[in-house]
């Protein structure tokens, strides 16, 4: 087992990897910035190391600096939480060169993955189905007015290597054509160094719907279930939960089956996520992996009992997964509530000092992953997420209902928070009735203006 | 008259729009700031001539943090 581990990343998902390291008896060392210097969770890591200022491009970006707090440490793995370098190959290439243990796929994986067409590519070869497209970047306008001669308006061009929703444009008519492919190109020159960009089809009312996974290095893989994502504002989740309301038990094999092919055709270790999207008439099409420990994880901790961080671990160090897909027993429905420090009514972001913070207690059915105290400051730098609420029910209305009393004892003074608008999803008709896609937040009344 | 034109909200400056010696009109965009992976629009509050520039990209910057002279005519 992993000795000593570092964790690469801030806030609430550092103190959630402190915690599955503890029980597993794996010491912890913490990186922070100037801004996160006075963060209560850098006095339960056995070591802490400053990595730079605030800004993350000289910190919890900076390569250089976390190799370097890893060697002064002297740790034997990395822990890259999500978003900032969880999925950069330099990064995991780096890590693994200075002789530590990297927790998610070998580095060569994120080479791969980084192109949106060779995972297109690489489903189409084990018979996955994609949202019709084209397979290979798009040389010239030519290409795209062929396409659309064939297939018809609204298109969506995107950036082969894109992220972060930028390089992602709909083209409704042909006046559009030239003017698109220029300035989508010209953002992945600047932005991504590379533009090349593909076409897929726009889905009318597409649900998003994911499925976790585990991989050891020993060819075994089992899937955790679904998770339901459509609920987004500005492609960014805010309510997740398991089991969908609309994947149905064949469904469901299917994408098991189609994750499983997947994961094994990109040579696949450690924990990960197959998104896919859900047209209106019910067909399912492969969007892109995800490759490192997602936000909403809990939703499925909470229906299969398995920890998910304890397993990334336990697979790093070259353990075997010890269940079978046959053991995996789904229980019950959670729901999670992202609680984000925004203007509940615009999303404008709202960043500041906490001054007062009452949490709703924690118990088996109701949990909460967090890093805030009063007086603390929530620093404008880095990703809005303030915290999460994750609620289990042996239905889905009280899964929905505990959750919505958690949220309404859940209060903060000094900064705008989003629980209102989390509120008002749980209470929607839409919501209960399971009938939602992701425009959801867009035809709720009364937010996201 | 020399005025400022102020941060109005905290994070990393994304970037400078405008270069000295511009000439701008009151609510136009002369810079964005990153705030919480958002991108914000800065506006002139004025018409007038950019004279000085203080920021450059990735600045932190606190509210009232001054980004920009501007050469207003106060006549």
């Amino acid at each position: 087992m992993i000795k000593k581990l570092l964790i690469a990343n801030r806030g609430e998902i550092v103190c959630r990897i402190m915690k599955a390291s503890r029980d597993l008896g794996v010491k912890t060392v913490a990186v922070y910035s100037d801004a996160d210097k006075n963060a209560f969770y850098l006095k339960q890591a056995d070591e802490a190391f400053n990595i730079g200022p605030a800004n993350p491009m000289k910190s919890y970006l900076n390569i250089e600096a976390i190799i370097d707090a890893g060697k002064k440490a002297g740790a034997d793995a990395v822990h890259p939480g999500y978003g900032f370098l969880s999925e950069n190959y330099s990064f995991a290439n780096a890590v693994v060169l200075a002789g530590m243990n990297w927790v998610g796929p070998s580095p060569e994986v994120f080479r791969g993955i980084k192109s949106k067409c060779y995972c297109r590519n690489i489903a189409n070869k084990v018979g996955v189905a994609v949202n019709p497209g084209t397979l290979s970047p798009v040389k010239d306008v030519d290409e795209i007015f062929q396409f659309v001669n064939e297939y018809g308006y609204p298109i969506f061009l995107k950036l082969d290597r894109g992220g972060g929703g930028k390089g992602i444009e709909v083209i409704k008519e042909e006046g559009q054509i030239q003017e698109v492919f220029e300035r989508v190109s010209r953002i992945g020159l600047m932005a991504f160094d590379s533009s090349d960009c593909y076409i897929e089809k726009l889905l009318s009312r597409p649900r998003h719907i994911e499925v976790q996974f585990l991989a050891d290095h020993f060819d075994n893989c089992i899937c955790l279930g679904e998770r339901e994502c459509s609920i987004q504002r500005r492609h960014q989740k805010i309510i997740e939960e398991s089991p969908s309301p609309v994947v149905t038990e064949k469904d469901r094999e299917r994408l098991f089956e189609d994750t499983l092919k997947l994961a094994r055709a990109m040579g696949y270790q450690g924990a990960g996520t197959m998104e896919f999207l859900r047209s209106e008439d019910g067909n399912y099409y492969f969007m892109e992996i995800n490759a490192r420990l997602q936000v909403e994880h809990p939703v499925t901790e909470f229906l299969t009992g398995i920890d998910i961080v304890k397993s990334q671990l336990r697979i790093a160090s070259g353990e075997k997964l010890e269940l079978a897909q046959k053991d995996i027993k789904m229980k019950g429905y959670a729901i999670e509530a992202r609680v984000y420090a925004e203007d509940p009514v615009s999303f404008e972001p709202s960043p500041g000092t906490i001054k007062k913070l009452r949490l709703p207690e924690e118990t088996k059915q109701l949990r909460i992953d967090h890093a805030l105290e009063e007086n603390a400051t929530v620093p404008p730098f880095y990703d809005p997420l303030l915290a999460k609420v994750i609620a289990w029910g042996s239905t889905r209305s009280e899964a929905s209902s505990r959750l919505s009393e958690a949220l309404s004892n859940f209060y903060i003074e000094g900064i705008k928070t989003t629980i209102q608008v989390n509120l008002s999803i749980l209470k929607s008709q839409n919501f209960k009735d399971g009938d939602f896609n992701t425009d959801f937040i867009e035809n709720l009344s009364g937010v996201g203006r | 008259m020399e005025v400022s034109i102020n941060a109005h909200m905290p994070g990393l400056v994304a970037r400078v729009v405008v270069n000295e010696g511009d000439q701008v009109k009151k609510g136009q965009e002369v810079a964005v700031i990153n705030c919480m992976k958002t991108e914000l629009t800065v506006l002139s509050g004025y018409d007038g001539i950019v004279k000085k520039i203080l920021v450059k990209e990735w600045d932190e910057m606190q509210v009232d943090n001054p980004m920009i002279i501007l050469d207003v005519d106060d006549r």
